[in-house]
């Protein structure tokens, strides 16, 4: 293991934590909130920190799978640790549990919370909680590959470890340029968005906080009834955007670069519009009888729907009262998620489609058993390595999931909340229903159930393999037999 | 708060078909100078060991059809280089490259049925070069078989100069006089350029001093090389003859070129078949068909007596051995060609003398050309080599237009450190700088530095 390597990524990482700490701390200076000196002070101590751990550049910059996957964990871990010391210091959330949740929550673009009253915080903290989102979104290991030169071509290792879906590929040759590529195509779609709220005469501050919120397909509200209070053509522009982030990135390469057909022509993103129509269309009719307009029961079921299956976990009404069938069809996409490659959660379409064909290939394999069939995929054959690590990824995800759901039942809770409150966390999506539902939160589970929903939803935004490699006591044998020496 | 490195300039978007060990140390290579690469092979395991270690792309495919150098965006390169195992299919993809992109081309074509028209394909196809590793490599052995006390031969300026490495033996005159004293003792019509010792390379200035047991690396028109070496106490005449282990292509191009020098030759192959062939190309060698790793057979067709000894297998560890063999039973010389570069660091432990990478010699002229390709229209490289294992670049620039390193006494120029002008070539005179000599337009100028990347004559100021 290089370890002087994985201690230069997390001193960087620390050094950017501190600069992203800016930002609340200058929301606190607007509206000349007491708030101002808890942020400037952790991000100070975040920046000396980094610095010190980047002070020395180590000798052997080459690093392999293990270290990506190492570094990104912990990476994630000291971020989350890190941003959760302003919500103690300023008193707003004194728990530690509670706190670390919150920023958890925000960094894996989760949007759980624990706070019953949000409009209680401060300006600086909201900016703060929904800030993480957009950090989270594209992901911070990215941001790190697009501003700082790192030497070795291995970084890819990095990418792999962070970005979500099954197999993680460059768009141009050079990781910085793709890396960079990737985050001018988020932060311009981030700013149009801004814009068009603003447009639709939404206050600065709350255009903001929902752009940060919609880009990173997070979900903490500003507002205690989430979306509920803001006009239709906001809530239509918010629902659109959650959409459209829920694309796989390389589609909008595509389009950028004119090559318009070729990202139509992606499996994935068709599939995805196709799931988006149905449910919508699934929920429309069943929602048609209770509301007076048509128009209202649209737009209300377009944007749970583009607010699920996206994982972001925007409500413009409360959804737990919906009837059983809208509320097992957002369940069911709670799990499937978004595309791979954007930066929404759950297990993504691109899965979801290999899966399905594996289904296919096996039945046809009972009925012909020496046939030889490759899965394809917009036209061309998936490796067997990307099938397998599939169907592993799968399985050890509902093995976390069921694992999970029984970790919670020593709150004696009902089933529902427990399955939608593990379903909403490990697919980094927010609300669940009954207890957890888009009106409640969860700040009443006890601080056992609150680390392992904190391990969830790590575990949804790393796409589990970089969290557990932290358990595999391989990684840590290297390391302790070379302190010991 | 987060410091950049030197700005590098932007790199050439370049496309290499065939990750075969030659793409590998492309890759490697042209990786380095900071070049956006993107890799095509048609075996997938290959390009993911690539782009985990490398920072590239990869494109699964034949590099040869149309819609994979399309997905790997020919329209927007500018070089393609070519070099699976095939000689047609390399040239295939610089053709189509060429049709498809308005980029430049290189392919590796390597038999020797297709070497003497080299010259016919590249200029009816367009191409902007054709590479040959074994025949460079032959070429290399030749020029140090023609002068066997040097380690290494590189030539310049259309051979008019050459730029010599040889070791400084025990007791030579050389040992333990300055380069100031050179120049007025022994000879003024010799440059010393680099010096290594105890695994340092250095620049030397007029201060410097030599030592026995260093490597040092000089630049002389080639005329006088051999008064000098003569002049020094240090034999000088060409071996005349040569045994060769194995008979592949580099084998045949060796083979050709040192029995046109006059030198004679015996090969010792395997294969009766390949035996068969070598004897009807080379009637006047001798071919020997029998194992050439039987101890007993070289003894009997007297390694202990033959000038020079040079295995050329296909596989490094036998060339190894073979040459510890050679070099335990006489003081014949010995040249050691290596495939693999992932072990160099072993094999410069193990003094075997000359080492001939034809790898290197290959990525070496590919990198110049790249870097000609980049650099700004007031210089263009010409020759480049990497000495001392790559740690010290000698590169020639020809001298289009005048720049701020033109008209101006060398001695007025602010050089960056460890850079070295080692001479000037005016009209085909080879000219020793001294202070009070200027760069001239339609010059070419050598110079020998440690830094890395320089791509233009105005790189070597401050």
């Amino acid at each position: 293991m290089n370890t002087s390597i994985i201690r230069y990524i997390l001193g960087q990482i620390l050094k950017l934590q501190s600069l992203f700490l800016l930002l609340p701390s200058i929301t606190a200076i607007i509206y000349k909130e007491d708030t101002f000196l808890n942020y400037l002070t952790v991000a100070c101590l975040c920046f000396i920190i980094g610095y010190l751990m980047t002070y020395k550049k180590p000798s052997d910059t080459v690093f392999y799978l293990k270290e990506g996957c190492v570094a990104t964990a912990l990476s994630w871990i000291v971020l989350s640790l890190s941003g959760a010391f302003p919500f103690m210091l300023t008193g707003e959330i004194p728990h530690f549990t509670d706190a670390l949740f919150e920023t958890v929550s925000g960094f894996t673009t989760t949007g759980s919370s624990i706070l019953s009253n949000v409009e209680a915080l401060s300006y600086s903290s909201l900016i703060w909680r929904s800030f993480t989102h957009w950090i989270g979104g594209m992901g911070v290991l990215v941001f790190l590959l697009a501003i700082i030169p790192m030497s070795g071509g291995s970084n890819i290792n990095l990418m792999k470890a962070e970005s979500p879906g099954p197999s993680v590929g460059k768009l141009v040759p050079k990781m910085r340029s793709t890396a960079r590529i990737l985050y001018l195509i988020y932060l311009g779609m981030s700013i149009l968005m801004f814009l068009l709220l603003i447009f639709g005469k939404m206050p600065v501050f709350d255009a903001l906080a929902t752009t940060f919120g919609t880009a990173g397909t997070g979900g903490f509200g500003i507002k205690n009834d989430s979306f509920a209070s803001y006009s239709p053509y906001i809530q239509w522009i918010t629902g659109i955007f959650m959409m459209l982030f829920g694309v796989n990135f390389n589609a909008y390469y595509f389009i950028l670069f004119l090559n318009i057909k070729k990202a139509f022509k992606m499996e994935e993103v068709r599939w995805y519009f196709t799931i988006i129509t149905l449910s919508v269309f699934v929920i429309f009719t069943d929602l048609m009888q209770f509301y007076p307009t048509l128009g209202d029961a649209l737009r209300d079921s377009f944007f749970q729907v583009s607010s699920i299956i996206t994982t972001t976990g925007f409500a413009t009404a409360d959804f737990n009262l919906w009837s059983t069938t809208s509320k097992t069809t957002l369940v069911l996409l709670m799990f499937i998620g978004a595309c791979a490659g954007s930066t929404g959660g759950g297990l993504k379409i691109s899965r979801l489609i290999i899966l399905i064909k594996t289904i296919f290939k096996e039945l046809t394999s009972y009925t012909h058993p020496k046939s030889i069939i490759k899965i394809k995929m917009d036209d061309k054959p998936i490796e067997h390595e990307v099938v397998r690590s599939t169907n592993v990824y799968f399985i050890t995800y509902m093995i976390i999931f069921v694992v999970s759901v029984f970790c919670l039942t020593f709150e004696n809770k009902d089933l529902i909340t427990l399955f939608t409150a593990v379903a909403a966390t490990l697919n980094n999506i927010g609300p669940g229903l009954e207890m957890v539902g888009p009106t409640a939160n969860f700040g009443h589970f006890s601080d056992f159930s609150k680390l392992v929903i904190i391990f969830d939803m790590l575990a949804g935004r790393l796409e589990l393999f970089p969290l557990l490699m932290l358990f595999h006591p391989e990684i840590w044998k290297d390391t302790i037999k070379k302190k010991l020496k | 708060m987060f410091k950049r490195k030197s700005d590098q300039p932007i790199g050439l978007k370049i496309i290499i078909v065939g990750c075969g060990k030659v793409g590998t140390t492309l890759v490697d290579q042209l990786v380095a100078e900071g070049h956006d690469i993107t890799v095509i092979d048609s075996n997938i395991t290959k390009i993911e060991e690539l782009t985990n270690l490398y920072d590239i792309m990869g494109v699964e495919g034949n590099g040869a059809s149309y819609s994979v150098q399309m997905e790997a965006d020919i329209e927007n390169t500018d070089l393609l280089i070519a070099v699976t195992g095939s000689d047609e299919l390399n040239l295939l993809c610089c053709t189509i490259a060429k049709q498809v992109g308005n980029c430049a081309a290189i392919a590796r074509v390597r038999t020797p049925d297709y070497s003497q028209e080299i010259g016919y394909l590249r200029e009816k196809l367009g191409l902007a070069m054709i590479i040959n590793p074994e025949l460079e490599a032959a070429k290399e052995i030749a020029r140090i078989l023609y002068l066997p006390t040097a380690l290494e031969v590189s030539p310049f300026a259309h051979g008019q100069a050459e730029l010599i490495q040889f070791k400084i033996p025990e007791g030579n005159i050389l040992d333990g006089i300055t380069l100031a004293q050179l120049s007025s003792k022994v000879s003024h019509k010799v440059l010393i350029c680099a010096i290594e010792r105890d695994g340092k390379v250095t620049i030397p200035s007029g201060i410097s001093e030599m030592k026995a047991g260093d490597i040092i690396s000089f630049v002389a028109q080639r005329a006088t090389i051999k008064n000098f070496m003569q002049n020094i106490s240090v034999k000088t005449s060409k071996v005349k003859s040569t045994m060769i282990i194995g008979g592949g292509k580099a084998t045949y191009y060796l083979a050709s070129q040192l029995l046109h020098m006059g030198i004679s030759v015996k090969i010792i192959e395997k294969d009766r078949k390949r035996c068969e062939e070598l004897s009807v190309a080379f009637p006047k060698a001798i071919i020997i068909n029998g194992d050439g790793t039987d101890a007993e057979l070289l003894k009997e067709e007297g390694i202990d007596r033959v000038e020079s000894f040079i295995p050329l297998t296909g596989m490094d560890e036998e060339n190894i051995m073979l040459t510890l063999h050679a070099r335990n039973l006489s003081n014949t010389k010995v040249i050691t060609k290596i495939n693999r570069l992932a072990f160099k660091d072993v094999i410069t432990t193990l003094d075997l003398g000359s080492v001939i990478y034809p790898r290197l010699i290959i990525s070496e002229a590919i990198i110049a050309y790249v870097r000609a390709r980049r650099a700004s229209i007031d210089s263009n490289i010409e020759t480049l080599y990497h000495l001392f294992d790559g740690r010290v670049e000698a590169i020639e620039f020809s001298i289009d237009k005048t720049s701020r390193v033109t008209d101006i006494p060398l001695m007025n120029l602010k050089l960056k450190d460890q850079v070295l002008v080692a001479f000037i070539n005016r009209n085909g005179n080879i000219i020793l700088p001294s202070g009070q000599d200027c760069i001239r337009v339609d010059d070419t100028v050598m110079i020998v530095t440690t830094h890395h990347g320089f791509d233009e004559i105005e790189d070597i100021l401050r």
